[in-house]
């Protein structure tokens, strides 16, 4: 007896498994969040990322549930929630919880550190916010609180302008940072800063329609710190092999599906505008360029697939781009903040940035932008409208931000299709679990947004 | 109810004084009358003395009679005793008659323990061996179906696929709910190493569960032990059951039989898909002619544009059939296809889906060597178990190899060993859930009813290549999304392989007639690996994947038994044990990236990309225990059991891991003061209390970082999906239990009732946490569940003549279950979600797993139709939709005997449960069955434009209660399926009452027997499994299918296989 019992308490190892690390170096937190957050963002699963329909960029063939707005059945909206908060923002707080603690470290390495991380976990929070609105912020990613309060958007966009400011006084160019673990700048920290810089200057723009005067002071205080070419993008570019190809890969061409074409609404336009990054953008079908009309089934060899260049597995993956800084300052011109520049300038530099970064030349960029329908000072509609059309045209790569800006801008005008379930979404329902797992909560945040469905806007989105 | 005891010597009670020397020496055999084995156990003992002994494990015994001795009594519960005359004798060999006595028959409790049904404070059911293989069923849990009171169980019709046990309800939310399963005191595991992602109905292959590896034809006796008072002996695992499993025997001299059988099987057509026959391919009217159901080219360079299926469409909802009209589809673009190039009418296909099945075959052989000297007995059995599924290229092959044997090496020591060998080789294992690999999807949920399945049968054959019906486009001939189902089920097969050990050595010393040790070695060890392929030219990209899994259990057991007559009225029985458990499981996952190089080699050097790390997982166990029992047992009349265990488990924080559980138990046979009421033949009453404790899964302690594949030589980690607890305690579950026994009639009628609660506290959940906290889930201690119910079992024998015998038994379960509490503020937690948007649930005053998801909108029972025509949808993804727990359970078994010839048949009844159809949300939705088709009420096609008459008034109320009027079209897809209409829609009633088993058998009479020399037996019988569904609320599909053994998935059904009625027979030998 005393033997046997004895036994069990010197077997402490095995509750250690030996498979598993307990202790990792914090900056491998941060890579992996840097590619979920990259691969979320470009994703084109429907399982996850179905804002290439929603603007209507692309119609799909067989299966077109997405396409009027079907969220439940394959919970779109928690995948999209999981995949922010599990697997990049928990990474990241992780990550910023192990670099804080580590006294070992050079003062201006660790700063700049805390500085990036604060800077992808700000970038992150706003993609949640923009997407559903009030959401839990102030606690959550602690386990300890399994049912986090909601904090209500706007209050979190102000903490997030402040503590992005913080982040941006505390880095220090002289100093390295996350190094070669940082995917996307490979640890060049004066171009994170300007990615931070942009950040700010389009958190700014989120809010201009509800607090002008908040952002007109925030934008002019960027100006001379932003991204300034396409190569200082922000961006993630993967690799050739599985799993850190880009997702697009996998979804267009991997699985051997045969999902997506273009929109006629799209397409047209761009046939229209003569656009140079259509050929870029889609594959010629028959010797011309033809979009399904979005929100039916569509014979897939009928119409306009997606581009080569989406088929790339290496293609990278945007979260800030050169030409998204420029339109965003053409629009700060065009409201009369003092960014330098007209209107039209940025408008053309942001145009000319797209049309280089889709392969085209500044010949195509000069000739495209030449075209009255084009040329800032002729093409249809106020400000919004043409910054908008063009911004949306611009934004191929870049669903989410493009489904922000169009619900910002107002601009193109889109219209749900007949057989829509809903209309068209202006943000997410909150994942049906939630109301399950944090029910009071998940109820009083609906009742706080006006209604937890597809039609509450989200605090910014006054028109 | 003869009874096989296991070595006496260690078991058999030894109450009687011993005797003085130089008295004369009387020795003999006592067997079985009816079957001639040796009784082991019997009492033997000199009248009118104290006197006595106990036959041996054959049955042989050597007494001391004093000189004065003239009788000898025989005694042996389940017999009728037998007084004999001592005469001049020195050999006295008897044989006993069974005494009808069910009540008195030998059950194995606890440890190995053996009592007589009477002496029971607690439930417990004991199953012969000859009634669990009545049927020939290759596996032994399957054959408990319906026979057991308060055992539910739910069989997968997938080949060798799992088999869901459950004892009275689930009690662990997140946890293991199977009983345990012990084969000659070894605790053997039930594992399932199905995917989270398998069970939730994702796709993959159903494994089984490992306990099917014992050999149904070695088995002598099964008993269910359902309580805690009756379980709690065996430490831990037992809360949830136990189902000891007793194999066969030596006998004296040498036996030989032998069984070789075959069963053909064929799908149950009321548990498969009926088709319409109305229209082809399509969505609707989508494509490029001017109908919009065609596609449009110019297919034979006659510069007119011809009619082409919609081939990439996997749906029913295209154009109406019409022979008139020639439609150029899949096999004109096969260059291989004698319609290559042709255009063929439009009409549905003669060999739909239901053509894809093939007859089932089993074939069952297995011979048994035993025998036996005054010294020992040894078994040597061997089986053979070829089971070919209904699916083409699907094969699992058992092979059993056992050896059991024990020698007397002095009076007082005795040994014995059981070896069990199996090997388990898997092949073509059906896919399972949704997903491509598993053919149902695609027939079920999305087809075309225009395909001829013996075409494309013919098309597989002729060019070994992947030509499916469902090519992308008349100008790119690869597959869009289903693949060829022939090229499916010969390409895309798995491969899986499980060897097995498992066995004990043990040694008893007797020290005193009244106390002996045992101790005992014992072994359960096994190596399994299964392999997955998708050939290249399949849907998808090609891979390999392969996954090896050892798992190893060793206990140590040292156990010590007494038995002593304190004085006339009073005995003591009992025992002290210590047990040492250590588990180590340990496997490898790799698969192949990005696609195979070279067809056909499945290796993981045969990878495009290099394969990522391989994911290693191992993982130990240790629980130590030590543990008490003792029964006081006052004339045979009032039985008294106290138990109590102490176990102390790794799975535990070391500040945390020692539990003490006790159970006290009394059994009352009243019928002993009632002697001279004569229609009363037997009575008890049985009360008991027991809590057993329970450590956590293994590593559910400390939290570790996920490894994430290197991105470019740059290391990446992660927090894990599951934030395990340094604070972590036991569970415990909390049982109590009463019940009656009553038997009348001298036997002929007879009942048990028993009541019962079980409450698991708290509870080892990984709950799962809104992700919103970084986490998907977090163990915590908390909640409770608890489970009551009644179970009810009797018999009666309304004919008992000479020649001529019906029995009919009996058996009815009600089990509730109740979530009482769960963590913090949470009211419900989610146990897995579904494609379909629905989810399982624990929900506080709500049963275990209950289906959540949107609803129809009801208006005083009426369907609310909206103002668009459409069934309206309640604003919440979250309501309550289905509980798929049964309301209750039932058995009815009828046997009749003429002289030789037996019938049997087994009736198996589940009320309630529900069932969320996947493959109805979607399969409805495609236009498959023939209700989506059909005239509406105008008499018109309902498919037709609403201009052209068609269209459809869904039948319902308007949300004032009005009726609805509004018509909506039926011409595209959607209309009754999931497009259309919440999951709430889709949910079924899963009752059903089957008629389970049958079997007829007939046995050679002796007087023929006899002339064929060695043999001494011969039966023959014919048997039959699930032969009728006598009734069912699921449509076209069998509502006992699941796709795995577990909690997760249980009410929810996708790309779910039919129901296989078996027929066959069996010839028995024995020499």
């Amino acid at each position: 007896m005393v033997l046997a019992t004895s036994c069990v308490d010197s077997l402490d190892d095995y509750n250690i498994d030996p498979k598993r690390a307990s202790v990792v170096p914090s900056t491998s937190l941060v890579s992996s969040a840097e590619r979920e957050l990259a691969s979320t963002l470009a994703s084109a699963n429907v399982n996850t990322n179905v804002f290439r329909l929603y603007v209507q960029y692309w119609a799909q063939t067989t299966y077109f549930d997405e396409s009027i707005y079907d969220i439940n059945t394959r919970n779109i909206n928690r995948n999209f929630w999981s995949a922010l908060y599990r697997d990049v923002l928990a990474d990241l707080n992780e990550a910023k919880r192990l670099i804080t603690a580590d006294n070992s470290m050079d003062a201006k390495v660790k700063a700049n550190q805390l500085a990036a991380i604060e800077t992808l976990e700000v970038y992150t929070w706003a993609v949640l916010v923009d997407t559903y609105g009030n959401i839990p912020y102030s606690e959550a990613l602690d386990f300890n609180k399994p049912q986090p309060k909601y904090d209500d958007a706007k209050t979190i966009y102000d903490d997030l302008i402040k503590r992005l400011d913080t982040a941006i006084g505390s880095f220090d160019k002289s100093a390295g940072g996350l190094g070669a673990a940082d995917l996307y700048f490979n640890g060049d920290t004066g171009n994170f800063v300007k990615f931070a810089n942009s950040l700010k200057l389009r958190l700014a723009m989120t809010i201009v329609d509800v607090d002008q005067a908040k952002a007109k002071t925030l934008v002019e205080s960027t100006v001379g710190k932003l991204i300034s070419s396409n190569e200082e993008s922000a961006k993630l570019t993967f690799l050739g092999s599985n799993p850190n190809t880009n997702p697009l890969y996998v979804d267009l061409v991997q699985s051997g599906r045969y999902d997506f074409v273009g929109t006629n609404f799209f397409i047209d336009r761009l046939n229209t505008l003569k656009d140079p990054r259509l050929g870029a953008y889609f594959k010629p079908n028959g010797g011309t360029f033809k979009g399904g009309i979005y929100g039916v089934g569509n014979n897939y060899a009928s119409f306009s697939s997606p581009g080569v260049a989406l088929e790339d597995p290496t293609a990278p993956s945007y979260l800030l781009s050169y030409s998204q800084v420029e339109f965003l300052l053409a629009e700060a011109s065009a409201r009369g903040f003092a960014v330098g520049g007209t209107a039209a300038s940025h408008y053309n530099n942001a145009v000319t940035a797209s049309i280089k970064r889709w392969g085209g030349s500044d010949a195509d960029a000069t000739a495209y932008l030449a075209q009255p329908a084009v040329a800032y000072a002729t093409a249809t509609g106020d400000y919004k409208q043409k910054i908008g059309v063009q911004k949306w045209i611009a934004l191929y790569g870049q669903p989410v931000d493009s489904y922000r800006e169009f619900r910002r801008l107002d601009y193109p005008k889109l219209t749900k299709p007949e057989g829509a379930l809903s209309n068209l979404p202006v943000r997410f329902p909150y994942p049906v679990v939630e109301q399950n797992l944090n029910t009071a909560n998940n109820a009083a945040a609906a009742a706080a947004i006006g209604g937890d469905n597809v039609n509450t806007k989200i605090f910014w989105d006054k028109f | 109810m003869r009874k096989i005891l296991l070595t006496a010597a260690l078991l058999a009670p030894v109450l009687l004084q011993q005797v003085a020397a130089q008295n004369r020496q009387i020795s003999g055999r006592v067997t079985d009358r009816s079957s001639g084995q040796g009784l082991p156990g019997v009492t033997v003992l000199v009248k009118g003395t104290t006197v006595g002994v106990s036959t041996n494990s054959d049955g042989s015994y050597t007494i001391s009679a004093p000189s004065t001795a003239t009788t000898l009594t025989f005694s042996s519960i389940g017999f009728v005793p037998v007084e004999r005359p001592i005469g001049t004798e020195s050999t006295i060999d008897i044989g006993l008659a069974t005494d009808s006595k069910v009540l008195n028959e030998v059950i194995v409790t606890a440890q190995n323990v053996e009592r007589t049904r009477n002496s029971l404070p607690y439930a417990a059911t004991q199953v012969d061996g000859e009634n669990i293989t009545k049927a020939r069923n290759p596996s032994f849990i399957n054959g408990l179906s319906g026979k057991v009171a308060g055992v539910n169980i739910r069989q997968s019709n997938g080949i060798g696929g799992s088999s869901n046990i459950l004892i009275r309800g689930t009690s662990s939310l997140f946890g293991n709910n199977q009983p345990l399963f012990v084969v000659d005191g070894v605790p053997i595991s039930n594992a399932n190493t199905n995917t989270a992602g398998q069970q939730t109905g994702r796709g993959g292959y159903d494994y089984g569960n490992a306990a099917t590896d014992i050999n149904p034809d070695d088995i002598a006796s099964t008993t269910i032990l359902k309580g805690a008072a009756a379980t709690a002996l065996y430490g831990e695992r037992a809360g949830n059951g136990v189902i000891i499993i007793t194999t066969k025997k030596g006998r004296k001299g040498i036996g030989v039989t032998i069984n070789t059988g075959a069963t053909g099987g064929r799908i149950d057509r009321s548990t498969f898909m009926k088709y319409q026959k109305e229209y082809g391919a399509g969505y609707g009217t989508y494509y490029e002619d001017a109908s919009g159901f065609f596609l449009s080219r110019d297919i034979d360079g006659d510069g007119v544009e011809d009619l082409v299926a919609p081939l990439s469409e996997d749906a029913s909802y295209g154009a109406r059939f019409d022979p008139n009209l020639n439609v150029y589809q899949w096999d004109a673009f096969d260059p291989s296809s004698p319609n290559f190039g042709k255009a063929r009418p439009w009409v549905a296909a003669d060999n739909g889906p239901e053509a894809f099945f093939k007859t089932a075959l089993t074939l069952n052989n297995s011979v048994i060597v035993d025998g036996g000297t005054e010294n020992g007995t040894f078994k040597l059995g061997y089986t053979s178990i070829r089971d070919k599924g209904v699916l083409e290229n699907s094969e699992v092959n058992k092979n059993i190899l056992n050896f059991g044997g024990s020698l007397n090496l002095t009076p007082k020591i005795t040994v014995s060993s059981s070896v069990n060998y199996s090997r388990v080789d898997g092949k073509g294992r059906y896919g399972t859930g949704y997903g491509d690999g598993n053919v149902m999807t695609n027939f079920r949920q999305w087809w075309q009813t225009n395909v001829d399945l013996k075409e494309q049968k013919a098309a597989f054959e002729r060019t070994g290549r992947n030509v499916t019906y469902n090519f992308a486009d008349p100008t790119n001939l690869t597959p869009i999304y289903w693949n060829n189902p022939y090229w499916v089920r010969n390409k895309n097969f798995e491969t899986d392989s499980r060897n097995r050990i498992f066995g004990n050595a043990a040694a008893t010393y007797k020290v005193t007639d009244w106390f002996n040790v045992l101790g005992r070695v014992s072994v359960d060890s096994y190596d399994e690996v299964q392999e997955e392929r998708i050939a290249i030219g399949s849907v998808g990209l090609s891979n390999y994947s392969r996954f090896n899994r050892t798992s190893r259990e060793y206990n140590y057991d040292l156990i010590g038994n007494f038995s002593k007559n304190i004085n006339e009225s009073i005995s003591l029985r009992g025992l002290l044990g210590a047990n040492v458990r250590r588990q180590q499981f340990s496997s490898i996952f790799a698969e192949t990236n990005g696609g195979l190089i070279v067809p056909d080699l499945y290796s993981l050097s045969n990878s495009v990309s290099d394969p990522v790390p391989p994911i290693e997982d191992e993982t130990r166990v240790g629980v130590d225990g030590i543990f008490a029992s003792a029964t006081l047992g006052f004339r045979e009349m009032v039985f008294v059991d106290l138990t109590v265990r102490r176990d102390k488990s790794t799975t535990l924080p070391s500040s945390n891991n020692t539990f003490v559980y006790p159970s006290a138990a009394v059994g009352f046979v009243f019928s002993e003061l009632l002697k001279d009421v004569s229609w009363l033949s037997y009575g008890k009453v049985r009360a008991n209390y027991a809590e057993v404790g329970q450590g956590a899964d293994p590593q559910s302690v400390l939290t570790n970082y996920s490894k994430v594949t290197t991105y470019n030589s740059n290391p990446l980690f992660s927090l894990p999906g599951t934030r395990n607890n340094p604070d972590l305690k036991p569970l415990r579950t909390k049982s109590s239990e009463a019940g009656i026994e009553m038997n009348f009639l001298r036997n002929r009628v007879g009942f048990d009732f028993t009541v019962y609660q079980r409450n698991t506290i708290d509870q080892i959940l990984p709950i799962t946490l809104s992700t919103a906290t970084g986490y998907n889930s977090r163990f915590v201690n908390s909640g409770e569940v608890r489970n009551r119910g009644v179970e009810i079992s009797g018999f009666v024998t309304p004919v008992k003549l000479a020649d001529f015998s019906w029995t009919v038994n009996a058996n009815w379960t009600r089990n509730r279950n109740e979530v009482l509490s769960l963590f913090g503020d949470f009211d419900n937690i989610v146990l897995a979600t579904y494609q379909g948007g629905v989810s399982s649930n624990y929900a506080i005053g709500q049963p275990a797993g209950i289906i959540r998801g949107a609803n129809l909108v009801y208006k005083d029972g009426q369907k609310v139709v909206g103002a668009n025509g459409y069934y309206a949808q309640t604003v919440s993804s979250n309501e309550i939709i289905g509980d798929p727990n049964p309301e209750w359970t039932a058995g009815v078994t009828n046997t009749f005997n003429y002289k030789g010839i037996g019938f049997y048949f087994l009736l198996d009844i589940r009320k309630g449960g529900d069932i969320f159809s996947l493959d109805r949300y979607y399969g409805l939705a495609t236009g498959m069955q023939p209700e989506t088709a059909g005239l509406n009420d105008l008499g018109n096609p309902s498919r037709l434009p609403i201009s052209e008459g068609g269209g459809v008034i869904l039948p319902g109320v308007l949300a004032d209660g009005t009726p609805n009027t509004k018509r909506v079209s039926n011409t595209n897809f959607g209309l009754y399926g999931y497009r259309r209409n919440p999951a709430g829609a889709f949910v079924y009633d899963g009752g059903f009452v089957k008629l389970r088993e049958v079997s007829l058998s007939y046995s050679l009479p002796t007087s023929i027997v006899s002339k064929f020399g060695a043999i001494r037996g011969v039966d023959f019988s014919v048997v039959g499994r699930n032969l009728w569904i006598l009734h069912k609320n699921l449509p076209d599909a069998d509502p006992e299918d699941a796709l795995s053994s577990g909690n997760r998935g249980q009410g929810y059904s996708s790309g779910s296989f039919p129901a296989v009625r078996t027929l066959g027979g069996n010839i028995r030998l024995s020499f």
